[in-house]
């Protein structure tokens, strides 16, 4: 179940939180990507719609996007316009970037081709971050410094789990330059200063562009999930800047030790995982800390329907997913635990209670067994 | 300490002979249900509503909607996986998600080539994988744009079951100015519902669901006497169920039966509609104007100006009429009607002890809110606190709401009601008022913004005040049931001091709030909506 070409571009561009997104669409696309982006932050309302009618789709949408970028341009005090063209322009042929050249703005401008039909939401992602690298300027190196690159503003546990990351990253010593994409538009320009791009998932074509451009070498890396995934993750970056540094200093097993009991309870439980590259990290952590069987492990471009064909037909007692999971898990009466896009019924206000990290293995293990304790539906037949 | 159950309402001397029946039990169920669909559907669809000040969702969301209502249908999108990811989440249901949304999933090629084979072997395969009594193809932009021959594939396949499709294209949205075109025909026409016109059918997708229904599923059948149909706008809509059983219950002392609720029923069931004799429109009146030429059933309109005891007794009365049941219906109605006001007259004789204040929204239904607030709960209002704002903040034109104020006017004068209307009070105004009074309710969603800095405490019946709406009689009487025991066990609010009361606020465009961005991205909205609008 992917979201498509136009919702990956959406969200990297959104992801620089000073930048107001544009999108050249018709009302529904721009709809369904600022719900799914609101659910956690509701007046982070930072995009405009070029609302492409029918007229449009007659006679062209270049006045209309004309006009919003003026107006825009005008309304907004911010340095970045990021225009999304979807589907509708990419047919009837919209030159885009001839209105962008037609009209003085005071405004960075920055376009990309994002019609859904062209790609998938990662390729999306990839595609925009490669156009918005052409704002980035040559630094000096910061010393010991890193980009980390792969996130999404409206990824679930985003603030808690850059606030972790970074945390641990600066107790070895490492300086986080850039977050990508969840950053200021300075902190995108000045990203090349980093010594070392650290590449979670997604991002691969913007750190390769960056090697070439600017000579930032980089690092591809697993989302940091437990205490194992958080330590190979925080010494790798560590042995790659040549910092001597073992996270397994920071293992701090307290928490789990007082609810081992449960643990024990737990141990050989059988789940399923699905997700975007978040899923195998994830898989890790349940699989080689918690003791978890995995029964299912599927990507978001696997079908979906034979997905769910195979968690019915598994022993599956948890499932850990999006949102969109919550179908099947009614289906099986099982507890769902949201840890990927898009989760539009549960909210992450709470920036110190991630799941990425050390603590957040320790909240993540505390939020499986309250879905687990908490569970109503427990009859068994 | 007295809990809530213990409360015994004749010791305070509203009651005569007969014993009030405790609030709190009389009622329950449907009171929880509302307080249920305000907690757990209203937490979505209350956001989704103010997220509408930025932009507004796809045509194509609306015939997700629509097709979800029918018991064994699927929805088909026929366009690239995009539309169908996010199109799950339809906002008129956020709380229960469309998940069985398949797609053709059109990418490049399609564009170049054409859709029409995908969609064609799409349907076989959504057949063999849900077995679904209705396949419903929703076209999008991109399948719109390339000009696939939708009709005729459907014509061809050969599915063992139904398979229609609903111009859904998003670029066929609707206009900025059809909610105002829409609240000026009803405030134009409010005293009279034959007058209101049908307005504009494009954009929303729900109707053009209706549409489709009516054309390509709906079979000539006999008509069968004193049987209806009922227009739903959904099975999670506020009191859905509840309020279906009293009108079945009302119209089946009336001799009338409900042949189905559209399009919330099974796929057999639509193609039976056309055996009603009577259809009962609750939304926009053409679906039921292309039965009637297609097959004949007659059509009433039930709307605001059913509201209030007497509104409700002429709405069963003219569903009568309709029907040649003139008179034999009466006494049934009559009954129902004299019965709850043998009810609701405990807590009219409570409230005529006590002075009011209302605050409440300028609409085009205002004055029917008022007469029931006056007239049917016989509550004393001293002021009439009405704001105009939130009209400013969906668009609506200052000529509709100038006709809205002067309907309000001439409807307040000729009743003769004896309060003082209040157009959009201060704070400070709404201060005084509270002073000058027993108790502020307030129907509308603001008394967080009153209760700022330790302000005025109201008495919130936004969402009560939905079973005043109900086509029935108990709904009048639940209310005052409810507003009798919050009143009796009401403490002053002025010490309170919500969170929420504390950030400031638009007061325009309430509850947004004002900050620059959010602002910002309104006025975009709202000005790239009316260019639009405009042109056409």
């Amino acid at each position: 179940m992917d979201g498509g070409k136009f919702f990956g571009a959406f969200r990297a561009c959104s992801g620089i939180k000073d930048a107001v997104t544009l999108t050249h669409v018709p009302v529904g696309c721009n709809w369904g990507a600022a719900m799914f982006k609101s659910t956690s932050n509701q007046p982070d309302i930072r995009q405009a719609c070029t609302v492409m009618h029918e007229r449009e789709i007659v006679f062209g949408g270049e006045e209309a996007l004309r006009e919003a970028l003026v107006r825009a341009d005008t309304l907004y005090n911010t340095p970045l316009l990021a225009v999304v063209a979807g589907d509708a322009p990419a047919i009837i042929g919209d030159d885009v970037e001839a209105v962008i050249d037609s009209v003085a703005l005071n405004k960075e401008v920055v376009w990309m081709d994002a019609a859904g039909f062209k790609g998938t939401m990662r390729e999306g992602y990839e595609d925009a971050l490669v156009h918005l690298a052409r704002l980035m300027e040559e630094r000096n190196v910061i010393k010991n410094s890193v980009n980390l690159i792969g996130f999404c503003p409206d990824d679930f546990k985003v603030d808690a789990d850059i606030k972790e990351i970074t945390r641990l990253l600066n107790h070895a010593g490492v300086k986080v330059n850039c977050v990508i994409s969840n950053c200021s538009f300075d902190e995108f320009v000045n990203a090349p200063a980093a010594e070392l791009n650290v590449v979670m998932g997604q991002g691969t074509e913007l750190v390769e562009h960056m090697k070439k451009d600017f000579g930032v070498p980089y690092l591809e890396v697993g989302y940091p999930y437990g205490l194992e995934g958080t330590k190979e993750f925080t010494n790798t970056i560590c042995e790659h800047l040549g910092i001597g540094y073992d996270a397994e200093q920071e293992f701090d097993l307290e928490h789990f030790k007082r609810i081992y009991l449960y643990l024990h309870e737990l141990y050989g439980t059988p789940v399923s995982v699905i997700g975007d590259f978040h899923a195998e990290p994830m898989t890790g952590f349940l699989d080689s800390e918690l003791g978890f069987d995995i029964e299912v492990l599927a990507s978001l471009e696997d079908d979906y329907f034979i997905f769910q064909q195979n968690v019915r037909d598994s022993n599956t007692t948890i499932l850990f997913g999006s949102s969109f999971e919550r179908n099947i898990t009614e289906e099986l009466k099982i507890p769902l635990v949201r840890f990927i896009y898009p989760v539009f019924d549960h909210v992450c206000v709470y920036e110190d209670a991630p799941y990425a990290g050390f603590r957040g293995a320790v909240y993540l293990t505390e939020t499986i067994l309250n879905a687990v304790m908490g569970f109503e539906t427990k009859e068994i037949k | 300490m007295k809990t809530d159950v213990e409360v015994d309402v004749k010791t305070e001397g509203y009651g005569e002979a007969k014993a009030l029946e405790a609030p709190e039990i009389a009622g329950k169920d449907v009171l929880q249900n509302v307080f249920r669909d305000r907690v757990f559907n209203g937490i979505y669809q209350g956001t989704s509503w103010q997220f509408h000040r930025y932009g507004i969702d796809c045509k194509l969301s609306g015939s997700v909607y629509a097709v979800s209502e029918i018991d064994g249908a699927i929805p088909l999108i026929h366009g690239p996986n995009g539309c169908a990811f996010h199109q799950r989440l339809t906002p008129r249901k956020m709380y229960a998600p469309v998940y069985n949304l398949p797609c053709t999933e059109l990418d490049e090629n399609d564009v170049i080539y054409g859709g029409e084979e995908k969609l064609r072997k799409k349907i076989y395969a959504v057949y063999h994988r849900f077995h679904p009594s209705l396949i419903a193809v929703l076209p999008t932009c991109v399948s719109g744009l390339v000009g696939d021959d939708v009709q005729g594939v459907i014509t061809e396949v050969e599915v063992p079951c139904d398979v229609l499709y609903i111009p859904s294209e998003g670029f066929a949205h609707r206009s900025r100015e059809s909610l105002d075109l829409l609240m000026r025909d009803y405030a134009e026409s409010w005293k009279d519902p034959t007058r209101s016109p049908a307005y504009d059918l494009r954009g929303c997708g729900h109707e053009e669901g209706m549409f489709s229904l009516v054309d390509q599923l709906m079979e000539e059948q006999d008509i069968v006497e004193n049987l209806v149909n009922i227009e739903s706008f959904g099975r999670f809509t506020y009191g859905f169920e509840s309020e279906l059983q009293e009108i079945k219950h009302i119209f089946g002392e009336m001799g009338v039966r409900v042949n189905l609720t559209l399009p919330t029923c099974t796929v057999a069931e639509i193609k039976r509609a056309p055996a009603a004799e009577l259809n009962i429109v609750t939304r926009n009146i053409r679906w039921a104007e292309r039965m009637k030429e297609n097959f004949g059933n007659d059509y009433l309109r039930k709307w605001f100006f059913y509201f209030g005891f007497d509104g409700v007794e002429k709405f069963y009365l003219d569903v009568a009429s309709k029907l040649g049941l003139d008179g034999e219906a009466d006494a049934a109605v009559k009954k129902e009607k004299m019965q709850a006001l043998g009810e609701l007259e405990r807590y009219q004789r409570m409230f005529a002890r006590d002075d009011f204040a209302v605050s409440t929204q300028g609409f085009f239904f205002t004055p029917y809110l008022v007469n029931m607030y006056a007239q049917d709960l016989k509550l004393p209002i001293k002021y009439l606190c009405v704001d105009t704002q939130l009209l400013k903040g969906l668009n609506i034109s200052d000529r509709t709401i100038e006709i809205m104020m002067r309907n309000m006017e001439e409807a307040f004068s000729n009743w003769d009601m004896g309060f003082e209307v209040v157009m959009n009070p201060t704070l400070d105004e709404m201060s005084e008022i509270a002073k000058n009074v027993d108790h502020v309710l307030s129907d509308r969603i603001t008394p967080p913004l009153y209760e700022k800095g330790g302000g005025i405490g109201m008495v919130d019946i936004s969402t009560t005040r939905y079973l005043l709406f109900r086509t029935g009689f108990s709904g009048i009487v639940e209310f005052s049931k409810y507003l009798a025991n919050v009143l009796h066990r009401s403490q002053p609010k002025g010490n309170r001091k919500p969170i929420i009361s504390r950030f400031d606020y638009d007061t325009t465009y309430y509850p947004l709030l004002a900050a620059p961005m959010c602002m910002a991205s309104r006025e975009m909205w709202s000005t790239m909506w009316g260019m639009k609008s405009e042109r056409e």
